[in-house]
């Protein structure tokens, strides 16, 4: 009976894929974990035996076949265990607590799943059918919510690390005095906001920013739209290398053009001004925009524009009134992308820019840090007012930047 | 009087292939005309030049003997159905069926009243006075291919284009449709192209039949003609051969 056969030959008990599966996740944060071990000077041995007594588990799970792997297997997963708990025994207590988990939890897991009944019978006995299709049964049943579990752990460490530098602004932010250290929530203040938001220098700056980002916005839009569909569009001579050298732009590190932007901003009289940046970030952001713009523009199907042209529509009319609404989304984001370079961008605003009052926030956060004192406070106050803006408007583009980055969704 | 006269027409593109060779056709006033070919035979270009869509290379095309060549597009009074419908995917099925109406220019133009009394007639004639208000997304298949329809007929065209309208429907629906299209030939008269591949198609919906090959003209007859008398070998392999091939396999396996 091959079908009787097949069954038994693929059948495990859910314990087992889930370990194969989460041992080796805990092999990969492990060998990170050691370069933090690295880094930190600290004994490497530990790490080290950990990691090769684990990879060694990978390959003894249990096969249902040869039942002398079942011990092996506990005997590994004893000496992770072993080797976690000395390893936190000679270390300080810390954050390394949470480091060495990644062995003492995952030994556990696997002394506990593997000497489970389920696993050890499967392990010593041939099974009967009906037990097979039961197991099975149970597999299918808990195989999501162990995923799901696995799957949380894991991007809750993602989001933890990605949140850590933010949780620390904030709480620099809000403690008294300057002082870069300080234990989380030790004690609090809301001194930082008020200095910040009181003075009139922010204020200043924030408006340098809004009208500079915005009038980037608006300019870069107006000049990206046409272009890009044309690009995407028409054929004419020069299409192609024009479109490259938007991309050969691109590929030199932004400190090049630094000179050759401040002689034309000097020349044409537009340093200390709104304008000047405006122009500056408006051409830099342009190739990003065209180009991501035109990818969408070749998506919108060409009979759509076909259709059009027999109800009657000239070019100008099938742009706006066709391929202008249904690229909204795209449109969306584009606007949002060169909102963004234009809101964080530092270094020409440093150059084209002498006089404070000109300044916008990146080049007024960064003179919150001269040499001649470092505020600290203030200054982690002044970047999350900075970021508000930008969070605001993320979550009120979410939907469009969701549906204009997967864009091509006009089909019929 | 409405007949549409290719005389001499020739499309051939910047890498000089020729698309359409010196294309000799004239379609007479309510006649249902398709042309039929393999793909890549120039039956789309044959149309697409009409519609104003390709430019022609050499060559003239009248409508009611004026010249067209130089028209937009909007201006020459056609209706055309695409195979991907083509429908404007942000507007509502009124909203679709209105646009062309609110374009139209000179002594043509209606009354925003006029307007809507037309697009509800054009609703009813096909069926589609319940979806008005809702989104080409929301509809089936055989509907959107009727909205494309409306799209095309309601502004009263002179000669209605049709590229391949029934490829992208399931055999039941294409069936159906091709018996709905028939009909509303029949009531409305309106002179009326239909390019496809299909040799089922070609036969029971055609007046006449034009079949191209290789950007040539083949034959230029009613469909029963060409079937009897095939003007020459690629029209007695393309139609005859397939037509008596389905006819064989039918009757082989019906014959118990």
């Amino acid at each position: 009976m091959s079908g009787e056969r097949t069954m038994r030959d693929w059948y495990a008990p859910l314990e087992i894929y889930t370990l194969a599966s989460w041992l080796r996740v805990a092999v990969v944060v492990n060998i990170f974990l050691l370069l933090f071990d690295y880094l930190r000077d600290d004994g490497m041995v530990y790490s080290l035996g950990g990691i090769a007594l684990m990879a060694m588990l990978v390959y003894s799970l249990p096969d249902g076949s040869k039942s002398w792997r079942r011990d092996v297997s506990l005997a590994l997963s004893g000496g992770i265990v072993l080797i976690g708990v000395l390893s936190i025994l000679s270390a300080p207590i810390g954050f390394v607590i949470w480091m060495e988990s990644w062995l003492v939890i995952p030994g556990f897991i696997s002394l506990y799943w593997i000497s489970s009944p389920h696993v050890s019978r499967w392990n010593k006995e041939r099974m009967e059918i009906g037990r097979i299709e039961k197991g099975l049964a149970r597999n299918k049943e808990h195989a999501a919510a162990y995923q799901r579990i696995g799957k949380h752990v894991i991007l809750a460490h993602f989001a933890f690390i990605v949140l850590l530098p933010v949780i620390w602004i904030i709480d620099i932010s809000l403690s008294p005095g300057n002082a870069l250290g300080g234990s989380l929530g030790d004690s609090f203040t809301t001194e930082h906001y008020s200095k910040v938001l009181g003075g009139d220098q922010f204020r200043i700056w924030m408006t340098n920013s809004l009208i500079v980002s915005i009038g980037t916005t608006i300019a870069g839009l107006a000049l990206a739209v046409p272009a890009a569909y044309a690009f995407s569009r028409f054929k004419f001579s020069g299409r192609d290398p024009a479109m490259f050298s938007f991309l050969l732009v691109q590929m030199f590190p932004g400190i090049i053009i630094l000179v050759p932007y401040f002689m034309v901003m000097k020349t044409l009289g537009l340093l200390n001004s709104h304008l000047g940046l405006i122009l500056a970030y408006s051409v830099t952001a342009l190739p990003l925009c065209v180009w991501m713009l035109k990818g969408f523009f070749d998506t919108v199907p060409r009979e759509l524009e076909e259709a059009a042209m027999l109800d009657g529509c000239n070019r100008f009319e099938i742009f706006a009134k066709i391929i202008l609404p249904l690229s909204l989304p795209a449109i969306a984001v584009t606007a949002l992308f060169s909102f963004l370079a234009a809101w964080n961008e530092f270094l020409l605003a440093l150059t084209f820019n002498t006089s404070n009052d000109m300044y916008t926030l990146p080049v007024g956060l960064a003179s919150m840090i001269s040499s001649s004192g470092q505020s600290w406070g203030d200054f982690a106050a002044a970047s999350l007012l900075v970021s508000l803006p930008v969070v605001i408007l993320f979550i009120v583009f979410q939907k469009f930047l969701i549906e204009g980055l997967s864009a091509g969704g006009v089909k019929g | 009087m409405v007949s549409v006269r290719y005389e001499k027409v020739t499309k051939r593109y910047d890498d000089g292939t020729e698309a359409v060779k010196e294309l000799d056709l004239e379609v007479k006033d309510g006649e249902f005309l398709v042309l039929l070919g393999p793909s890549g035979c120039g039956k789309s270009t044959t149309l697409r030049m009409l519609a104003g869509l390709e430019d022609i290379s050499e060559g003239e095309i009248k409508i009611d003997d004026i010249r067209i060549n130089d028209l937009p597009p909007g201006a020459r009074g056609l209706g055309m159905v695409f195979q991907s419908y083509a429908l404007y995917p942000h507007m509502t099925i009124h909203e679709n069926l209105s646009f062309g109406l609110k374009r139209m220019k000179g002594e043509q133009k209606l009354s925003p009243e006029e307007n809507k009394a037309r697009v509800d007639e054009m609703a009813k004639m096909l069926g589609l006075t319940e979806e008005l208000s809702k989104r080409p997304k929301e509809l089936s298949g055989g509907q959107r291919q009727r909205v494309a329809l409306g799209r095309a007929l309601i502004k009263q065209p002179k000669v209605l284009l049709m590229d391949e309208p029934l490829s992208n429907l399931d055999a039941e629906l294409r069936h159906q449709m091709r018996g709905e299209i028939r009909r509303l030939h029949e009531e409305l008269g309106c002179t009326t192209i239909y390019v496809t591949h299909d040799q089922i198609e070609a036969m029971t919906l055609a007046d006449r039949i034009a079949i191209l090959d290789k950007g040539e003209l083949q034959q230029h007859s009613p469909p029963m003609e060409a079937y009897n008398n095939p003007a020459n070998e690629f029209v007695k392999g393309f139609l005859v051969k397939h037509l008596n091939d389905i006819k064989e396999t039918a009757d082989t396996l019906f014959k118990d």
